[in-house]
């Protein structure tokens, strides 16, 4: 590592992040370090450590951590005046393929780089931001408590079962009053990282039952509605009586739907929920590269279907300034933009992970 | 300037102006060469869409059109591309458009040449102008969120009443949302019953005067002189106008994409969701890699050759008609 | 509808209308039911329009303001307010760069067609894939365009967009072109070579001026239609939130990528521009419209 390329800016950025880390921070103002010397921006910024980066970035990729991520860019441009981010999402596909064309400076994704991505191995790393459950949302008059174990859940979005008084859904709902409406199947009609966490996560946790494989785009049955996005799925689910989708959860409560609670594996049902999301990714194992997979993890208040999303960046950067925006830009994701992520019904990463992913993030050269 | 002309006001027309000959001579390249740029660009879509569909193609073979598994992420063994349910949407919606389009093309065209009063064809010819004006996307975007919730009670009621019927029963079959094949055939009907009606228009327009005027001389009503004269003497362009609204149906995109549902599905049932080779393209082509790629290009393929086919039959027949009955008047 | 009145139709040259009374009932209803019918047809195609207009004006003016068309589009779909300013600059760039494009293009092809091809083979074939090509559909334009030029430079920008809509006007263009070169005398173009002229100076100078108010009237149609594509810009040219003024750097927008990206939206705000940008699209479309009526308007008054 060459780190004498390594601009005050950034030293002073990983001061913030070590700051950060120890006092996990609702402290941010006091904690920055650009105050010492010659900053030359004083007033609103506060003269934050951001604040003498300039530049632009762009960068693509997975629509799921959007709302996220565009919150943070937008507290971004009170940190850092000069920098402008744009993260236009396109889907985690289509990101890895620009990235890997050169054509974005970091890309968001849900599933990891896989051969046909167009991304060189070793050119790359990955950092993980946030989490999000994704939620089994439903619309169906006069149910508004609704628990469902994977095995009838993979059966629904098999199309096993057509009716919502089915006997297995019966069963998973004792006592509750469950109408004969036929059950309307939403899914993405675009591939999508959302789509592979869910299948993945049936694959594993209904193993035997779930016959459909998994992936960013898979044979969903016949007579099973698309929606263009999270939010496409979201508004079938939010216009049909009887509709059932998944939706990430910041989506899902933005619109208003009512989700079903899922039965993890420790055998509880467990609503979606923030803390059940930070609980999943606690139970899940890191790898060395950083990447994890939360899904069906343990904990008796683990929510099972808990998706993780990454951006991935470049090894190296040619031009030394788009390094350090990209650094600069990802620190404030992982600090102070991570207080953000509660108000997006996003969770935020555990303290451990947290460190790891900014240990990644110094380890940008150029 | 070695110009060689043998008629004589031409040699005049040379010695006075010679830098014209030159001019004339790069004018007509020039303008032959803009003519071409048609020829070349459709030669370039069919060479480059082939190319990198190709992998796709080579994969599955004829099982490209056959097949209506369309898997890109099976849980065992190899993607599978069947374009067939696509095909089968895309034939669906559009002869749901035709079927509501067609009558009530037909029939604004025999308003405007043999019906209106004078004060009320100004009007007429501009709603249809206006409905030819509003871009599909805007159909689509009044499709979702306002069409398609409203048609729900409707496909309910009409499954309650005729479900049990034999045949049509099948038709109208169980109802989910409101985007369904039956939804996207109507939102088409809307969008391509301008081009219908403005080519039977000038067909109808073509008929001799001397035709209709005998036939109510005959003292036929004027329904039957329609039918007696008009019409068939009208047949063939209407055929074309009829291909040429199919060929416009099949290849949109953006509205179907947005109410015909998103489903990999072939039913009689006209009130389940499908999907249309051309809003499957625009639906997953972001997200596809490889031979998904391809296999989507593939469609666009498919598409273009099915378009291409039907515009050049619609053309020959529309021409072959205009031609006849120009003679007819001659 | 005045069923008793058959005076107000009797054609020129019709005998004396002595059948009329002695029509045998069914005779006169199925006359009736097709009238009817006929009139239905209208009303039918009317229903939608009105639907489609009212809708559009009430939910698109109720978001319309200086604002909407000025500022930026958020980039998140929740977030109230902003506006769609960048995708009216990227509709008007991409649009008017197209047109800059295909209308020479197309004018040289309709002259071709119509001064020198005439019905030799070649410019027959020309004709009828001219024809062929304003059946491909938008996608397949979009896919191509693609293909050939994206991947080619290795950026979706606002210029590949304009190179998918020039390749979309460019046969309407030459064919509406061809009509009306048609439609200039025959005399006008000998009266000009019996002065001496060439050919090319006659068509330049003589046919193409007679012609040009209906060319342009043509071409605007052509643009109007290409003004709401949607699917190939969806494949070509990105997105953006603030305006690209620059067609050959960056992404870009235009508003029926906008409607087609807010319309599936289950957030009101999000809708709500949907609405806006399709009231916007309607009156950009409608103007080049109804500048075209003008037009044709004016030059059909300048022929008599």
């Amino acid at each position: 590592m060459n780190r004498n390329v390594l601009s005050r800016r950034v030293l002073a950025g990983v001061a913030l992040v070590a700051l950060a880390l120890t006092g996990c921070g609702s402290n941010d103002n006091s904690s920055q370090p650009g105050g010492d010397g010659n900053s030359s921006q004083p007033g609103s910024g506060g003269g934050s450590a951001y604040a003498d980066l300039s530049g632009e970035l762009t960068a693509s990729g997975a629509s799921f951590p959007d709302a996220y991520y565009q919150e943070v860019v937008e507290a971004f441009k009170s940190a850092a005046p000069d920098v402008t981010v744009t993260y236009n999402a396109t889907g985690s596909g289509t990101g890895k393929k620009q990235f890997g064309a050169g054509l974005v400076d970091f890309a968001g994704t849900d599933s990891l780089v896989k051969e046909t991505d167009g991304v060189a191995a070793g050119s790359f790393r990955y950092v993980p931001t946030v989490a999000a459950p994704i939620t089994v949302s439903y619309h169906l008059e006069g149910v508004d408590k609704l628990q469902l174990s994977p095995e009838t859940l993979a059966k629904i979005f098999q199309t096993d079962i057509t009716t919502w008084d089915d006997a297995a859904i019966k069963a998973d709902n004792p006592g509750v009053e469950l109408p004969d409406t036929p059950i309307t199947v939403a899914h993405r009609s675009d591939g999508s990282g959302t789509t592979s966490n869910f299948t993945k996560y049936l694959e594993a946790a209904a193993a035997g039952t779930w016959k459909l494989g998994s992936g960013d785009t898979v044979a969903w049955p016949a007579n099973t509605q698309g929606g263009e996005k999270n939010t496409g799925v979201a508004q079938i689910v939010k216009q049909t009586n009887g509709a059932v989708g998944y939706v990430d959860l910041s989506d899902a409560k933005a619109t208003g739907l009512t989700f079903a609670a899922i039965k993890n594996k420790d055998g509880q049902f467990v609503e979606p929920s923030l803390e059940g999301t930070t609980a999943g990714l606690e139970g899940a194992e890191v790898a060395d590269d950083l990447s994890y997979n939360p899904l069906n993890a343990a904990g008796a208040t683990a929510y099972p279907i808990t998706a993780p999303t990454f951006v991935i960046v470049r090894t190296a950067y040619d031009d030394a300034n788009k390094a350090a925006l990209v650094r600069g830009f990802l620190n404030y994701l992982l600090t102070e933009g991570q207080e953000l992520a509660e108000d997006a019904d996003f969770a935020p990463l555990p303290a451990s992970l947290r460190d790891k992913a900014l240990a990644q993030i110094e380890k940008i050269q150029g | 300037m070695t110009l060689t002309n043998p008629s004589p006001a031409a040699e005049v027309a040379v010695r006075r102006r010679g830098h014209g000959a030159l001019g004339d001579r790069v004018f007509s390249w020039w303008t032959l060469g803009t003519g071409l740029l048609v020829l070349a660009i459709l030669g370039l879509i069919l060479v480059t869409t082939v190319r990198e569909a190709w992998p796709a193609f080579d994969a599955m073979g004829p099982r490209f059109v056959t097949e209506r598994v369309w898997d890109p992420n099976p849980a065992t063994g190899d993607a599978i591309f069947g374009a067939l349910s696509f095909a089968y949407g895309t034939a669906v919606s559009s002869l749901i458009a035709l079927l509501f389009a067609v009558p009530v093309s037909v029939g604004i065209a025999l308003f405007l040449t043999e019906l209106a009063p004078r004060r009320l064809r100004g009007p007429a010819v501009t709603v249809i102008d206006l409905l030819a004006a509003v871009p599909s996307v805007v159909f689509g975007l009044w499709g979702i969120l306002v069409v398609a919730p409203a048609l729900v009670p409707v496909y309910q009621w009409t499954h309650d009443v005729f479900g049990g019927v034999p045949l049509l029963g099948r038709l109208v079959g169980p109802v989910g949302s409101g985007r369904t094949f039956m939804t996207a055939g109507l939102i088409l009907a809307i969008m391509i019953t301008p081009i219908i009606t403005s080519i039977t228009r000038e067909v109808f327009g073509t008929v001799p005067r001397a035709d209709k005027d005998a036939a109510l001389a005959l003292g036929a009503t004027r329904w039957e002189m329609i039918r007696g004269a008009v019409l068939p003497h009208s047949f063939g362009g209407i055929v074309g106008a009829v291909m040429l609204g199919l060929g416009r149906a099949m290849g949109e995109t953006i509205a179907v994409a947005l109410v015909i549902g998103g489903a990999t599905n072939i039913t009689a049932n006209l009130f389940a969701p499908g999907n249309s080779m051309a809003a499957v393209i625009v639906q997953q082509f972001g997200e596809s890699t490889g031979t998904f790629t391809a296999a989507l290009i593939g469609l666009g393929v498919v598409l273009f050759a099915m378009t291409v086919l039907i515009n050049v039959f619609a053309r020959v027949v529309v021409r072959r008609a205009e031609a006849r009955m120009k003679g007819g008047v001659a | 509808m005045t069923l008793t009145a058959p005076p107000t139709f009797r054609p020129a040259g019709g005998g004396p209308d002595l059948t009329r009374a002695a029509l045998s009932g069914r005779r006169r209803l199925t006359n009736h039911l097709a009238t009817a019918a006929i009139w239905a047809a209208v009303l039918l195609a009317v229903v939608p329009l009105a639907l489609v207009t009212y809708t559009v004006i009430t939910r698109g003016g109720g978001v319309m303001s200086l604002s909407f068309l000025t500022e930026d589009i958020p980039n998140s779909y929740r977030r109230d307010g902003g506006g769609m300013a960048p995708a009216i600059v990227g509709t008007l760039l991409i649009t008017g760069t197209a047109a800059l494009m295909a209308i020479p293009l197309g004018v040289f092809g309709a002259i071709y067609l119509n001064e020198y091809g005439k019905q030799r083979p070649l410019a027959r074939l020309i004709r009828l894939m001219a024809d062929v090509m304003t059946g491909v559909p938008s996608i397949v334009m979009g896919l191509f365009v693609y293909l050939s030029w994206v991947l080619l430079v290795g950026a979706q920008t606002g210029f590949a967009g304009a190179l998918a809509l020039a390749c979309l006007m460019l046969p309407v263009v030459i064919r509406s072109s061809e009509e009306m070169l048609r439609l200039v005398p025959e005399e006008l173009r000998q009266a000009s070579m019996a002065l001496g002229a060439r050919k090319w100076q006659t068509t330049l100078t003589v046919v193409l001026p007679a012609a040009i108010s209906g060319i342009t009237s043509g071409s605007l149609l052509a643009v109007a239609r290409a003004a709401g594509e949607t699917a190939p810009i969806i494949i070509v040219t990105g997105i953006v939130f603030s305006p690209n003024w620059n067609l050959f750097d960056g992404s870009n927008t235009a508003l029926p990528a906008q409607i087609f990206r807010n319309a599936s939206q289950p957030f009101d705000a999000a809708q709500d521009r949907a609405w806006g940008a399709a009231l916007t699209l309607i009156v950009i479309v409608l103007g080049c419209t109804v500048l075209a009526r003008l037009i044709s308007r004016r030059f059909a008054t300048k022929e008599r």
